[in-house]
């Protein structure tokens, strides 16, 4: 920011720091794609066989189906998450009910909880009402246990909104449901995107939940199916193919991300992972 | 919608113009500020949700540490069975032998269900006819005066041990029967064991009860193993050493640096440092093994310089928990970033200038400008993530699993694993359920003293519009 200073040494200790992040996604995209002889790092050939697990289930599995089902369960989650909180966010910015300090308090503190520690509660819950080892079963507690994220997240984007837009509205005679509908959330189109990205995005990585609460049912999806490519045996660990699962399994992240890093940026810093 | 007409009424412009004068205005109302039943509708989806996957499992966390329910006992309640097991722990408690004797032993009543029975064995239809007229309802303490009396029957068969076979249906004992009541074990009992005294049967009952049963044992357990301070050792370790290196350190010299970087450079390592926590736990789990593991890339280059090359994951206890702290910290570092890089664009820059005009260094300007300002985001970050690494085990399960032995186990791991993934097959749901209950209620005192300390109060303000 200040050319009074060289900027060259920064960058030179940032690299070092950074150097243990940059070898080990480069080499998640190398070695997916080349062969190395043992005892080195250093590719010697270039080879797809990595790849074959794609078209091929006796390696490690139908990828194609978990693909499928974690596209169901991501996607499930960020429509549950976007539609909920916009509609409860809306009511705690702008709407007038009792208890209504109590409810923000209680998004506050739930936002700031942290909910895994939950699980053990949830998975009797889940017993109780029958929907353990169900994909929906653990769609309904992803999306519950984001849902404070979200309504905290939307409620922030209603406030900045001009409320003369909606007083506009009612003067005009439409009812408040309409001017949510066709002049508020217009309004707050970026946080809706970021949000159901970012619910998509953790939704996607999610893997304790689906492991536990569903642990047997047919379907899998692909954070347990590549966990337990790697699991088969650690004496035969073949790295290469699971950093060509890991790399399927993270492109769409990757891309999600980059297309929309900006929109991400602003929610991101409320992030509750470790 | 149904609200239209009192939408309509509640219209009133001077509130809506002049948000400092909501109190007057609502003090003008008679009933105090308007409830909106469509607010209430717009939340009750989002409450509902939460309700039933947030609220109910805080509670059953609670409820459930004071019992001591396992995955042999069941969830939903138990029944009542008498095992040679219960028997032999029987003894062992210092029941009478003759009791036990007697509780093994079998009754024999002649009822339609011991008749079915017997007519399923392929018992002569004659002969049970004569039974059903002669002995319907009929009880015996053993099976002799049974078959004595049998054998007065006219339709009884020629053999002694097809007599005594046709008897056997009728004979039951109660040892590895279900009872699904209290009231059906009793009378089983009674009917076998008439001598029994009360307490005597009360004690058999317990012992024979599968279900969870209410108890304070899981806490006294907690705070009498010495396996207890060990993990708080640990935890404490592990959230100070992550949080102080990386969480805070390492985000605040990322924020800084890239802060008086050149801006391409600068957004080329924020999104490097974003990449660990977008992507999926499973997969920065496995690059980690992959970097830590036997043949994996740092030991292969420790070997290759002379040094000591080993699995550091697992290893040796230094380098599993330099491991699990950096690949936990790498994570947390970009929370730091991104706050404190938000936090940085609001110094003003003018403030920089003249301190460059002055001579500072770029170390004093850090010192005496930036840092004194970056007080209040320090501190958040602290209290944040301090909560979320306190329950973090994800990580820690997915690579060192608490290993080598327990020395990198943490609390929430170990409440995890004690409820829901160990490999010796019993899953202590109630031990389990108070550990995180211990996380549950340290979790919710300490955000609900954060929010104070960062003044919860301004973030709640009224709704401008009230109607």
């Amino acid at each position: 920011m200040s050319r009074n200073f060289a900027s060259w040494p920064l960058i030179l200790v940032l690299g070092l720091l950074s150097l243990p992040l940059v070898i080990m996604y480069a080499f998640v995209f190398i070695d997916s794609f080349t062969n190395a002889p043992p005892g080195s790092m250093i590719p010697n050939e270039f080879t797809l066989e990595h790849w074959q697990f794609l078209i091929d289930p006796s390696i490690a599995g139908n990828v194609w189906s978990a693909t499928l089902n974690t596209l169901i369960f991501a996607c499930s989650i960020g429509a549950i998450v976007v539609s909920l909180s916009s509609m409860g966010g809306y009511a705690l910015s702008r709407l007038n009910m009792p208890f209504r300090q109590f409810f923000l308090a209680g998004i506050m503190v739930m936002h700031a909880f942290p909910s895994v520690t939950l699980i053990i509660g949830v998975f009797l819950v889940l017993q109780f009402i029958g929907l353990y080892d169900t994909l929906i079963g653990v769609v309904f507690v992803k999306a519950s246990l984001m849902l404070p994220f979200g309504i905290w997240i939307m409620k922030g984007f209603y406030d900045t909104v001009p409320w003369e837009i909606e007083m506009a509205g009612v003067q005009d005679g439409a009812s408040r449901f309409t001017v949510w509908r066709r002049l508020i959330l217009p309004q707050v189109k970026p946080g809706l995107i970021a949000l159901v990205v970012f619910s998509f995005l953790d939704a996607w990585g999610e893997y304790v939940l689906p492991r536990i609460l569903a642990p047997t049912a047919d379907y899998r999806v692909l954070s347990v199916y590549l966990e337990r490519v790697s699991q088969k045996d650690s004496i035969t660990y073949d790295f290469n193919l699971f950093k060509a699962v890991g790399l399927y399994y993270t492109l769409p992240v990757i891309i999600l991300f980059i297309i929309f890093q900006n929109r991400l940026m602003n929610i991101f810093s409320g992030g509750t992972k470790g | 919608m149904t609200e239209n007409t009192s939408v309509e009424r509640g219209i009133n412009p001077g509130v809506a113009t002049r948000p400092g004068d909501a109190e007057t205005v609502k003090a003008a109302r008679k009933g105090g500020p308007r409830i909106s039943p469509f607010g209430i509708l717009m939340l009750s989806p989002a409450l509902l949700f939460l309700l039933a996957f947030f609220f109910a499992p805080v509670v059953l966390t609670a409820v459930f540490s004071f019992t001591n329910m396992t995955s042999a006992t069941g969830i939903t309640g138990g029944a009542y069975v008498i095992s040679p097991n219960t028997l032999r722990n029987l003894e062992w408690q210092g029941m009478d032998k003759a009791v036990t004797e007697s509780l093994s032993g079998t009754s024999i009543t002649v009822d339609e269900a011991a008749l079915s029975r017997a007519a399923e064995a392929g018992v002569d239809p004659d002969f049970l006819d004569d039974i059903e007229s002669r002995l319907m309802g009929a009880h015996f303490e053993d099976a002799r005066s049974f078959e004595r009396e049998l054998k007065t029957l006219p339709n009884r068969p020629r053999r002694i041990r097809d007599l005594k076979l046709a008897a056997e249906p009728f004979g039951q004992s109660i040892l590895n029967t279900r009872f699904a009541t209290r009231d059906q074990a009793v009378t089983a009992i009674d009917a076998v064991a008439p001598d029994l005294t009360e307490d005597q049967r009360d004690a058999v009952l317990t012992e024979a009860y599968t279900g969870w049963v209410w108890t304070t044992d899981n806490f006294k357990r907690l705070a009498t193993t010495p396996a207890t301070g060990r993990l708080l050792t640990n935890t404490a370790l592990y959230v100070g050493l992550t949080l102080s290196i990386f969480n805070v350190g390492l985000g605040l010299f990322l924020a800084i640096a890239i802060f008086y970087m050149p801006k391409a450079s600068g957004s080329v390592f924020s999104v490097l440092w974003l990449l660990p926590r977008i992507t999926p736990v499973v997969l920065y789990a496995v690059m980690w093994r992959w970097f830590t593991w036997d043949d994996g890339f740092l030991p292969t280059l420790a070997a290759q310089f002379g040094l000591p090359s080993f699995n550091y994951m697992k290893g040796s206890v230094p380098t599993a928990w330099a491991t699990i702290i950096t690949l936990n910290g790498f994570i947390g570092a970009s929370f730091g970033m991104i706050l404190f890089s938000g936090a940085l664009r609001a110094i003003p820059v003018q403030q920089l200038w003249a301190s460059e005009v002055d001579g500072a260094s770029r170390w004093q300007q850090v010192r005496k400008i930036i840092l004194p300002q970056l007080k209040w985001p320090i501190l958040f970050v602290t209290c944040y993530q301090s909560l979320s690494l306190l329950s973090s085990y994800q990580e820690i399960w997915l690579t060192t699993n608490g290993g080598p032995g327990n020395t990198t186990n943490v609390w929430a791991l170990e409440a995890f694993r004690i409820a829901l993934s160990n490999f010796t097959g019993n899953l202590e749901y109630g031990l389990g359920a108070a550990m995180a209950l211990v996380l549950v209620v340290v979790g919710l005192t300490l955000s609900i003293i954060f929010l104070r300390l960062f003044k919860f109060g301004e973030m709640l303000e009224k709704p401008k519009i009230e109607f």
